[in-house]
């Protein structure tokens, strides 16, 4: 690649140790670190609220029907849409992991802040789930095949095939069996009875459909089969859509003669 | 050495290059102020005078809360973004490239007040929104917990973009000469957001929708969060012009020529 003027001198100016155009450009790329970290856990952690929500705030919402099929498929729009910009512009596979790093620290300081230090839930109630192992592959896939199509199959499905086998570990003392006033129910259960949500009636705790539970212990491997089929679609959609925002071009300016610029000047 | 007197009093007349980071870091000292205000205010005041819009004491220690805002937050608005077209540079046409290279710097580290300042409307305040509402029941659109997150954060945030927008094309000839659509995007789609409480109100007003917070009428919201991807876009163009600029600042040893 043929590089322009411009971009030798700068190329030169810039990897010259303790330059002023050092410098100026580590200071740009201090400024656009921070700038990345703050926007990414806003746009991505209302995302998940509002979509995923619910299901990744508390622990008897934490199924094997909605929570394990939908929360992959939401959680890959953001981080493919910015794979893009980072893997294309900057030779950077790590829109995935940064996504999964910023989701969790904006959801463990409003659980802190907002679930448990003002409306009093228990942290074994309001964990969020375990999205990083899913979305390191992502990042993985893409690193060794730079290949869009490679990662929408094998990267797009590992974030749903890995989210069921992460958050395991933890959900599973949840789901141990409890007899309570006759009825069974699990130990997420009995939480969610304990600390009441006025406003969420309890009916919608229990989700799972009775067709679901016909399948026996297959239920969270067929929910995660669908989710990494969509998964793979959704990736490729999403990578196209960051494409088309990291590349908008520019409309006319119509007050521009106010700051002393002509039509002369837009070739400048 | 083949230095001349007149080439070292010439490299002594050139400024070092210094990134002025005090209004970024005023801005977000201002804004851990005024967030973590609002904040303790919540722990203080929500469980006591927050849980019946029909009590005097809701009027006193919120409704007070949601007028005093509204108040400064229109006020600011137009201060600042009145002031930046007041005060705009009205020859852009011959601005020193050194000089363009400050503002752009300036005006990229505000970029991180604004982010800072989404981060609070579309993280810390959004999610504990859910908590409050589905744990008391809501009979006003204006609970605790919305006059901090729809009032306040959003406000906030919606005055910072439409002020660094106001001082791209006022000040910086590369967003003057064209309008970028990114930055339209990252300025206008998280403003939607504000209006689309219009929206968020009604659904509320009419159905009893804490039961799920993923329920459709709040996809509103997520579809303009989307629009602060196009920021990479935005950040691209920035680095994509920082090719073209500082080349005219610098030479190939990477020192200061204007």
């Amino acid at each position: 690649m043929k590089l322009t003027t411009n971009e030798a001198t700068l190329l030169s100016a810039v990897t010259t140790p303790n330059s002023d155009a050092a410098r100026i450009s580590r200071g740009l790329d201090m400024f656009v670190v921070a700038i990345l970290f703050f926007a990414i856990i806003a746009a991505f952690h209302i995302h998940i609220m509002l979509t995923v929500g619910d299901w990744d705030f508390w622990v008897d919402w934490k199924d094997r029907m909605y929570w394990v099929t939908a929360t992959p498929m939401l959680l890959i729009f953001i981080p493919a849409a910015l794979s893009y910009p980072f893997m294309m512009k900057f030779g950077l596979p790590i829109a995935g992991t940064l996504c999964a790093l910023c989701l969790v620290i904006g959801e463990w300081i409003s659980r802190i802040v907002g679930f448990h230090l003002w409306t009093y839930f228990p942290y074994s109630m309001i964990w969020p789930a375990i999205v990083l192992p899913g979305l390191m592959l992502m990042d993985l896939v893409l690193l060794l095949s730079r290949n869009l199509f490679i990662t929408s199959i094998f990267g797009g499905s590992a974030v749903a095939f890995a989210f069921a086998p992460a958050n395991w570990p933890i959900l599973a003392p949840y789901h141990e069996p409890v007899v309570h006033m006759g009825q069974l129910v699990n130990v997420a259960d009995m939480i969610g009875y304990s600390f009441t949500r006025t406003a969420t009636p309890e009916y919608l705790r229990f989700i799972e459909r009775g067709t679901l539970r016909t399948f026996g212990g297959e239920s969270t491997l067929i929910s995660t089969g669908f989710s990494g089929f969509v998964c793979m679609i959704l990736f490729f959609v999403w990578w196209k859509i960051g494409e088309w925002l990291t590349n908008l071009g520019t409309i006319p300016n119509v007050v521009k003669k106010h700051v002393g610029l002509g039509d002369d000047d837009d070739e400048k | 050495m083949a230095v001349t007197h007149e080439e070292v009093r010439q490299a002594k007349a050139i400024a070092p290059f210094k990134f002025n980071l005090k209004p970024m870091i005023m801005g977000l000292i201002v804004l851990i102020m005024i967030f973590g205000g609002a904040r303790w205010y919540q722990q203080w005041a929500a469980w006591d005078y927050g849980l019946d819009a029909t009590d005097p004491m809701f009027d006193k220690y919120w409704m007070r809360v949601f007028w005093g805002e509204i108040i400064v937050e229109v006020t600011l608005f137009f201060s600042f973004v009145g002031y930046l077209w007041m005060t705009r540079d009205k020859h852009l046409n011959n601005l020193k490239p050194r000089e363009e290279l400050r503002r752009l710097m300036l005006w990229v580290s505000m970029l991180v007040v604004y982010a800072f300042a989404f981060y609070f409307a579309g993280s810390f305040y959004a999610e504990q929104d859910a908590t409050w509402h589905q744990t008391v029941v809501r009979d006003t659109s204006f609970t605790p917990s919305h006059i901090f997150l729809f009032y306040m954060s959003m406000p906030v945030f919606i005055i910072l973009g439409f002020s660094l927008f106001f001082y791209a094309i006022t000040r910086l000839p590369f967003f003057a000469r064209k309008i970028s659509i990114a930055l339209v995007l990252v300025v206008c789609g998280p403003f939607m957001l504000l209006p689309t409480v219009g929206y968020n109100e009604w659904g509320h007003a009419f159905w009893l929708m804490e039961e799920y917070f993923t329920v459709p009428l709040h996809w509103g919201f997520v579809f303009f969060g989307w629009t602060i991807i196009a920021l990479s876009g935005v950040l691209i163009q920035v680095m994509k012009y920082m090719v073209e600029l500082l080349p005219k600042v610098i030479n190939e040893k990477g020192e200061l020529t204007s």
